[in-house]
């Protein structure tokens, strides 16, 4: 006679084998390494589209007759990888064998210091960039002259009142070097949001796991 | 999660959640993240628990809720591919019980649609009607009429590979 499920389910589960529950040791450990693998593959990955956008930059530039504007971003940018690669290399040396909250305490030790250096060279990062971009095209040949001092002649030719400091117009230094306290003041903010907007679902994974771990403590 | 936690409240109930674990996995790693992800998530939501309902019938919900989203993001992901019209994903050799019925009987199981997995584990649970309605929220009159129908399913699939 054939047996029933319910009989089935019943005597199998009578053996003693059938209901072993496995250990909860390791997921906390996986979860962690999981979380700053991924979290270094972005990094990475984040590095090397800086270089590629880098050199790319620097060849259309020299194409357009503004030079001077990619060889600055290209000098900018790649200091920027370079510090950051060194930081990449320390982050390295976080022991894995530690326990999870360890290991994910000094992960997060390393994002406070490398937010932290990112966000002081973010206070010169953008005002270079955007020195770069007035001098690139200042400097660009515009039929024989440079564009900025034709720029600068047909302003004078409109007001013939403006003064002028080393031939710029002193309301164009005014509005460049504000500008760029503007973006010195500003870029550390500019640098946490463009952080958040490429890492945030990390560092939320991250703070949410750290919270639980600390609450385990306790 | 704290040793005591998981020893006076997860422990008593592990039975069946490695029951019903085991009814959305086919092998021993799978079976292994589920678990530990329904204990953890019973550990992480026990403030929530409001004794509305009974301890047991809110970890089974738990349970159940864990493993039908885990096995959504395997499916998302390709890894695992199992539903009414498709054949059910082979299971690891290692992954067997030493009752060849009982694997006979899982393996018709993970035959079955999500739901209808977990309608008939809680069944086999001899959990009531009205609590599995509770746990898988819906009317405990339409649990009767689909048990009976998955036990219909299951004999067809069973048929005559068991004795």
């Amino acid at each position: 006679m054939e047996k029933s499920i319910e009989n089935i389910w019943k005597e199998g589960f009578l053996k003693n084998d059938a209901l072993v529950a496995p250990k909860i040791n390791d997921l906390y450990n996986q979860k962690s390494i999981h979380i700053i693998d991924k979290f270094k593959r972005m990094f990475r990955i984040n590095l090397i589209a800086i270089v590629a956008f880098a050199f790319v930059f620097l060849i259309v530039t020299f194409f357009i007759g503004i030079p001077i504007m990619g060889i600055m971003f290209f000098v900018t940018l790649m200091a920027l990888v370079i510090i950051n690669k060194k930081l990449l290399n320390g982050l390295e040396e976080i022991d894995k064998g530690s326990n999870s909250y360890q290991y994910l305490k000094e992960f997060n030790n390393w994002i406070k210091m490398q937010v932290a250096i990112n966000k002081r060279m973010s206070t010169f990062l953008y005002p270079i960039m955007f020195m770069s971009f007035i001098l690139g095209f200042w400097f660009k040949d515009s039929e024989g002259s440079l564009l900025g001092k034709r720029l600068v002649d047909h302003i004078v030719l409109n007001f013939p009142d403006l003064y002028l400091i080393f031939g710029i117009p002193l309301i164009g230094i005014v509005i460049v070097v504000l500008i760029l306290s503007l973006l010195a003041y500003f870029g550390g903010r500019i640098y946490k949001w463009d952080l958040n907007l490429v890492y945030g679902r990390v560092f939320k994974k991250l703070n949410e796991i750290l919270a639980d771990l600390e609450s385990l403590r306790t | 999660m704290s040793n005591d936690f998981y020893k006076t409240s997860i422990l008593p109930f592990s039975g069946i959640i490695i029951k019903l674990c085991r009814g959305y996995t086919n092998s021993q790693e799978d079976f292994e993240d589920y678990y530990q992800e329904v204990c953890l998530q019973i550990w992480r939501s026990k403030d929530n628990f409001r004794e509305e309902s009974q301890w047991s019938t809110w970890i089974y919900r738990i349970s159940l809720n864990v493993c039908l989203t885990l096995l959504k993001k395997k499916k998302k992901k390709g890894q695992h591919f199992v539903s009414d019209s498709l054949p059910a994903e082979e299971t690891e050799d290692n992954y067997a019980f030493s009752d060849e019925s009982l694997n006979l009987l899982y393996d018709a199981i993970r035959k079955l649609s999500e739901i209808d997995r977990a309608i008939i584990m809680l069944y086999l649970e001899e959990k009531p009607y009205k609590e599995i309605a509770e746990i898988i929220g819906t009317n405990p009159n339409n649990i009767g009429v689909r048990v009976k129908r998955i036990k219909i399913r299951l004999k067809n699939i069973l048929d005559g590979k068991i004795n």
